[in-house]
């Protein structure tokens, strides 16, 4: 933690992550740094093009990692301390890879008062993870979102971008296991091999 | 600007006056006869509404939309009938709603099978498809058709007048609808202090939850000193069981376009954000594709209609921060930074964004602007009760029968909304208790249901108007179960800054944590009222403010529900997993076994096939053979 406080000003950006940063090695492809490149000269400005480009960073990789955050904050002359207290402020941004499939709980007061919480404990049994992780398998990250404002459908969740309502735990099942092997099906077909040698 | 704005206001027209005009004469005729019910005329011309809000959108009203389109082409009716995707209509419980005018004919949950037979029997064959049709039996058994329903008649659209009636997507339609009249008046008819006396008159308070008065709002920006200034639009609705302003951006976005310029007139701003959250992307679309048709018609840029006034607007997509809501928050977080509110003063009306003035108001106050320069202050302030004028748009959820999004006069009372416009409880038995203004608001009990709504009278009694989600509840739910929900939602969403907030807030949650296990104390009811008065006097903004009236509110009207877990360990409302008994049913059960290979106490048995018992002396009280049944064959009680 000492190396995230520090504030000596030759140090390399690199290294303000610490141990955190070191354990996350992964390849960036090169299209990242143009879409930043690309957004920033299209809409110069300093901070307050902060947000806006990390959701454009996390549309298109599904996470936020460390070495765009530095990448970032070069670019828009921060600290990446001051992008990592963004990045870790909202609920939106994760420096954790998703899951090919996002499954999304809406727990909002409607959903909550129509007993949401069956569906996400009927989700955590059939997929064997906790609220918040991605399967071991990455085909299913499982969280909880406030309010999506389909309360006249409670309770509802979002499965990729197709909000679902009037929801038993016997639906939500139903579906998951259907996508799972309609998940498998297309990735056996995009790398037979790979999915053969598991 | 953006380089691609540039483009395409270079390739765009300025309309004028009277090329606004001219839109509004040619349109309008097709607009009103939106309004009517001439259920027994044959029209040589039919506008099909079919409700593209949010809520529709997830019961698939997109593919009802298409199938009624292509059936209508092969039908030969492309002369005699239109597809027109509207914004919310306010009924989501019979969602997808498709209104079929001038004939005045609702039809509830159409889907591809409904979309043919609409255009197969009615518009082909004048003859309304009777099943599919939207009903309502009154109190004496009398069928009500359509727009007869009280869901319709006992509201009044000031707010949403568009909403459901328009296409979103379709500036002409916005303009034929009087759209932009109000713009025109403010910057050629009137000067910049007659219409912030019009605002002042009409009585206008905030509709984001503390109902501060807008006319003077807009004031004390307009005299605040500085070089530049700014106009927000607050649309980050968090509230969990809100979802007003989703409606009005999705249904009506111009609205609110056109009472910002107007208020970047008058205090004299070029500039404006709005301010939406991340979970509405179909908001953000219609805003943004608002945001375009205004451009290419010079309603906003350089020089708006021709006038001396310049303004823009840009939307801002908020990333999942239920604090932003707050004032300074939200200013923060369009800066780019973590929104952490900071105490005022000083007011954004003074140093706001970049420490300009700065005037924000929410997404139902804007709304409302052009229809008080259109139809007067003295009209506005008509509506309403002494204090609070106007309408309010309420999102009516949780066990009511007609769920959905609802306008109605400030003054009326909670029986009329829950009862007759919500039409009363699907289970039948009167409602306990009404949750109003989300996790900063509190709960109603049943008691207060003939006290009219507005500011004050919700404030006395420990709710507040908030922003108006309006949750219904019968005996089956729990009050400690619900506060401790909000609780729960307000601990993780507290940003932290301020020490009452965090920790007390935390506390409060720990304490009904216990309670909610069997395992509270009698003297933890004083703990909550204590404590809960301490954060609210002593937190820096108004997450912390309010955050403790969930329980306040529920101690004070449902004590004796408190007492019950506490003193009895029993939860009345049987939703305290910890405090059940679980039962299963022998008749029920049909010996799959899956309770017991889920139960960690090793408390259920049986041979397969038959039907299992629970041993009561081992039982953990988890819950989880409740959630794997297949037969719902496990009672809870």
């Amino acid at each position: 933690m000492s190396d995230a406080i520090s504030t000596d000003p030759t140090r390399e950006p690199q290294a303000f992550f610490g141990a955190e940063r070191a354990q996350i090695t992964e390849e960036i492809a090169p299209e990242v740094w143009t879409e930043i490149d690309d957004y920033l000269a299209r809409t110069p400005g300093a901070h307050e093009r902060l947000i806006p480009l990390l959701h454009r960073v996390q549309e298109s990789l599904g996470h936020i990692p460390f070495a765009v955050q530095e990448y970032v904050a070069d670019k828009l002359g921060l600290s990446p301390i001051q992008v990592y207290g963004v990045v870790s402020f909202y609920h939106f941004f994760t420096t954790t890879p998703r899951g090919e499939n996002e499954l999304k709980v809406c727990m909002g007061t409607a959903c909550f008062l129509r007993h949401a919480q069956r569906l996400v404990e009927t989700l955590e049994q059939t997929l064997g993870v906790a609220l918040g992780q991605v399967t071991d398998d990455r085909l299913f990250s499982l969280e909880q979102v406030r309010c999506i404002g389909a309360c006249g459908l409670a309770p509802a969740m979002i499965v990729n971008d197709e909000t679902l309502g009037n929801l038993s735990p016997k639906d939500v099942r139903k579906r998951v296991l259907r996508l799972k092997a309609k998940t498998l099906r297309e990735r056996e077909r995009e790398s037979p091999s790979e999915t053969r040698s598991d | 600007m953006t380089s691609r704005t540039q483009d395409r206001v270079a390739e765009s027209r300025t309309v004028t006056r009277s090329d606004l005009a001219a839109i509004r004469e040619r349109l309008r005729p097709r607009l009103e006869a939106r309004g009517r019910a001439e259920r027994e005329s044959e029209p040589t011309q039919r506008d099909v509404l079919a409700c593209a809000g949010g809520g529709c959108v997830s019961s698939r009203s997109l593919a009802v939309a298409e199938t009624l389109e292509q059936e209508i082409s092969a039908a030969n009716l492309d002369e005699r009938a239109r597809v027109v995707r509207v914004g919310c209509m306010g009924l989501c419980d019979a969602a997808p709603l498709v209104l079929v005018s001038p004939d005045g004919v609702y039809y509830r949950n159409v889907d591809e099978e409904g979309a043919r037979r609409i255009v197969a029997e009615h518009l082909a064959s004048n003859r309304p498809v009777a099943d599919l049709e939207l009903t309502w039996q009154d109190g004496e058994g009398k069928v009500l058709r359509g727009s007869e329903i009280p869901f319709f008649t006992r509201q009044v659209k000031i707010a949403l007048r568009n909403c459901g009636v328009i296409d979103p997507l379709e500036i002409d339609e916005y303009i034929a609808a009087d759209g932009y009249l109000a713009l025109e008046r403010a910057l050629f008819e009137l000067s910049p202090e007659d219409v912030l006396g019009m605002i002042h008159r009409s009585g206008l308070r905030g509709r984001g939850g503390a109902g501060f008065p807008v006319g003077l709002k807009w004031q004390f920006v307009r005299e605040a000193e500085g070089d530049e200034k700014f106009v927000v639009c607050n649309a980050d609705e968090g509230d969990p069981g809100a979802f007003m302003d989703r409606g009005i951006l999705e249904g009506d976005p111009h609205s609110v376009i056109e009472g910002m310029i107007i208020a970047g007139h008058v205090i004299g701003s070029r500039q404006g954000y709005v301010y939406v959250r991340a979970e509405y992307p179909l908001a953000i679309a219609r805003l943004g594709s608002a945001l375009q048709q205004a451009r290419s018609y010079g309603l906003l840029g350089d020089k708006i209609v021709g006038s001396g006034h310049s303004f823009d607007l840009e939307i801002r997509i908020g990333a999942g921060a239920f604090v932003c809501g707050e004032e300074t928050a939200l200013m923060y977080s369009i800066e780019g930074k973590r929104g952490m509110p900071r105490p005022r003063p000083p007011f954004p009306a003074q140093k706001g964004l970049w420490g300009k003035p700065t005037l924000l108001n929410n997404v139902e106050t804007w709304a409302n602007v052009p229809v008080i320069l259109c139809r007067g202050a003295e009209w506005y302030s008509s509506v309403g009760t002494k204090g609070s004028k106007g309408t309010k748009v309420f999102a009516l959820a949780g066990g009511v029968r007609n769920t959905g999004l609802v306008e109605v006069p400030m003054g009326i009372t909670l029986r009329e909304v829950v009862d007759e416009i919500g039409g009363g409880m699907r289970s039948g038995v009167p409602f306990k208790a009404v949750q109003s203004g989300g996790p900063s608001g509190g709960c109603l009990p049943a008691t207060s249901a003939d006290v009219p709504i507005d500011y004050e009278s919700l404030q006395e009694l420990g709710a507040m108007m908030g922003s108006g989600g309006l949750i219904t509840m019968d005996e089956g739910t729990c009050m400690v179960a619900l506060a401790r929900f909000f609780l729960e939602f307000l601990v993780d969403e507290s940003c932290g800054k301020c020490p009452p907030c965090r920790i007390g807030v935390r506390v409060l949650l720990n304490i009904l944590d216990r309670i909610t296990k069997g395992e509270g104390r009698i003297e933890d009811l004083d703990v909550l009222e204590s404590l809960g008065d301490h954060i609210r006097r002593t937190s820096l903004c108004g997450l912390g403010q309010t955050a403790p009236n969930a329980v306040l509110s529920t101690v004070r009207h449902f004590r004796q529900e408190y007492e019950a877990h506490v003193c009895e360990h029993r939860c009345p409302a049987a939703q305290c997993r910890a405090l059940l008994t679980y039962v299963i049913s022998s008749e029920l059960c049909n010996g799959c076994a899956q309770c017991a290979d889920v139960c960690p106490s090793a408390a259920i048995s049986g041979r397969r096939e038959h039907a299992h018992h629970v041993d009561q002396s081992l039982c953990v009280h988890c819950g989880a053979c409740l959630t794997v049944c297949p037969t719902d064959g496990i009672q809870a009680t």
